[in-house]
């Protein structure tokens, strides 16, 4: 690990302050984040919304299912972002094997009810431990922290039923006058298919908007939880003052 | 609004030219100041506490003013009226700048140049929640807070305000039994408050790592390219010379 090349200023933060460090990655690295995870997403949103043909409640929920394995894609980017490296497609292509793949079966699975999942992914993501492995290194990093790593996880999931909510809600917004939509019908799934859609439509918004600052915000978290066992920030500043 | 000249957030760089979460603002003096906003996430949970509070509170009246019949009725609207509209402005407006749960957390409510909150703003920024709260659920409110790097939400970007971390003390350390040692090399105040650090992290680092990182900062006991548990003692005896101990 070379700090010297580190592209954020560590400095002692508490752990719900490492978020929005994490969030602040996002913002400034959202070229790449976006362009990456939009390539992971639409493929899967597309997929989710054509399962509407067979069950109405099927699209939210693929969609739902999916997002651990979309979040490796988005911190691939945000772990070089740390480091002031920006990424195309091209590169997670390229580096598909490490992004996608490994660990793949568990993504699915164990992960997606993992509570502070973002905040432990870099642990098998970036630093390569194996499944079973890595029991000991997540306690020490969820060490005093699992309290703010649940945080997040409840804050973003409310921002994105919030945002779901809010996109939904535009299609009364702009109804033309007097033709709005059954709000009863809605609910009871009795609305013609094309205002059904609304629904798994405005959560596929909202997954793509909240998603990457969640995973930011774990990984924020991480690089925090990490600057502080290791003193990195210290190991920042030296490097800055008495480099020969 | 007194406006002292207050740089943007899209002004200075941090330090560096790295990533930082803090947004720097000047003082007519000439002093930079550094202010913390706060995020997300723990904005959510003070606002959460806040309106648990405010739910306990109109719960208690109701069975309060149950007694009172109509005029009961009337004065329990009024109070949840007020609680609604002016329960931040009135706390924000102490002095403390933050209602409970903003004091929770930490947390208080100022003006962009790092002033105390106004009355005229503080009234703004509660009373455009409104606008925060479209198109439904705070949508506006989450978006503005995710995608701004000082982390307001529309009715602080109308006020002019912040919300930030309130400023944390110097952590405290053991001086234990350290010898003050003179620098052999003229030290910044930067590179005394980075000794400092070092100083007040070393008890909960492994002997391994404090060793690696005061060979990093060897130069200033006059011992470069050395390290072991001997040249960490004279560094951290650099530390407290810097502290103004001495021998």
């Amino acid at each position: 690990m070379q700090l010297d090349t580190l592209a954020v200023r560590l400095r002692p933060r508490t752990a719900l302050e490492g978020a929005d460090l994490g969030v602040r990655l996002c913002q400034s690295a959202a070229r790449s984040v976006y362009g990456c995870y939009a390539m992971v997403a639409l493929p899967v949103i597309v997929l989710g919304l054509a399962s509407y043909e067979i069950a109405a409640w099927l699209p939210g929920f693929v969609i739902w299912w999916a997002k651990p394995w979309l979040d490796r894609t988005v911190l691939f980017v945000l772990s070089r972002a740390a480091f002031g490296q920006p990424t195309r497609p091209v590169d997670v292509w390229g580096a598909q094997r490490a992004v996608w793949w490994r660990q793949c079966a568990f993504t699915w699975t164990a992960r997606r009810l993992s509570p502070w999942r973002t905040l432990t992914e870099p642990i098998y993501q970036l630093e390569g431990f194996s499944i079973l492995g890595a029991r000991q290194r997540m306690r020490v990093i969820r060490n005093r922290i699992a309290g703010p790593a649940l945080m997040i996880t409840s804050v973003f999931s409310l921002a994105e039923i919030a945002l779901w909510l809010a996109a939904c809600s535009l299609v009364f917004w702009f109804a033309p006058a007097g033709r709005a939509p059954q709000f009863e019908a809605l609910v009871m799934g009795e609305a013609p298919a094309w205002l059904m859609l609304s629904i798994p439509i405005g959560y596929a918004l909202a997954v793509l908007f909240v998603e990457p600052f969640y995973v930011a915000a774990g990984f924020g978290m991480y690089l925090n939880r990490r600057a502080e066992l290791e003193a990195w920030d210290i190991e920042q500043e030296f490097r800055r003052a008495f480099a020969a | 609004m007194p406006t002292p000249s207050s740089s943007k957030p899209e002004g200075l760089p941090a330090r560096g030219g790295v990533l930082d979460t803090v947004v720097t603002t000047e003082t007519p003096e000439g002093i930079l100041l550094e202010l913390r906003p706060a995020g997300l996430s723990v904005r959510f949970y003070a606002f959460a506490v806040d309106g648990v509070i405010r739910l306990a509170i109109i719960y208690a009246a109701a069975i309060g003013l149950a007694l009172f019949g109509q005029l009961g009725l009337a004065l329990w609207l009024i109070i949840i009226f007020a609680l609604e509209w002016f329960y931040p402005v009135v706390f924000e407006l102490m002095p403390g700048g933050a209602t409970p749960g903003k004091r929770m957390f930490a947390l208080r409510v100022v003006m962009e140049n790092g002033l105390p909150v106004t009355a005229a703003a503080a009234l703004t920024r509660n009373l455009l929640r409104v606008a925060d709260f479209l198109p439904f659920g705070y949508g506006f409110a989450v978006v503005s807070m995710l995608l701004r790097r000082d982390c307001q939400r529309l009715g602080d970007i109308a006020a002019g305000t912040l919300v930030i971390h309130q400023p944390r003390g110097a952590p405290r350390m053991a001086l234990g039994s350290v010898e003050p040692v003179v620098p052999v090399v003229p030290l910044s105040a930067d590179d005394q408050a980075a000794l400092i650090a070092l100083a007040a992290r070393a008890p909960r680092l492994t002997s391994e790592r404090l060793d690696e990182l005061a060979a990093l900062a060897a130069v200033v006991s006059g011992d470069a390219g050395r390290r072991g548990p001997d040249v960490t003692r004279r560094v951290l005896g650099v530390a407290h010379w810097s502290l103004g101990r001495r021998a």
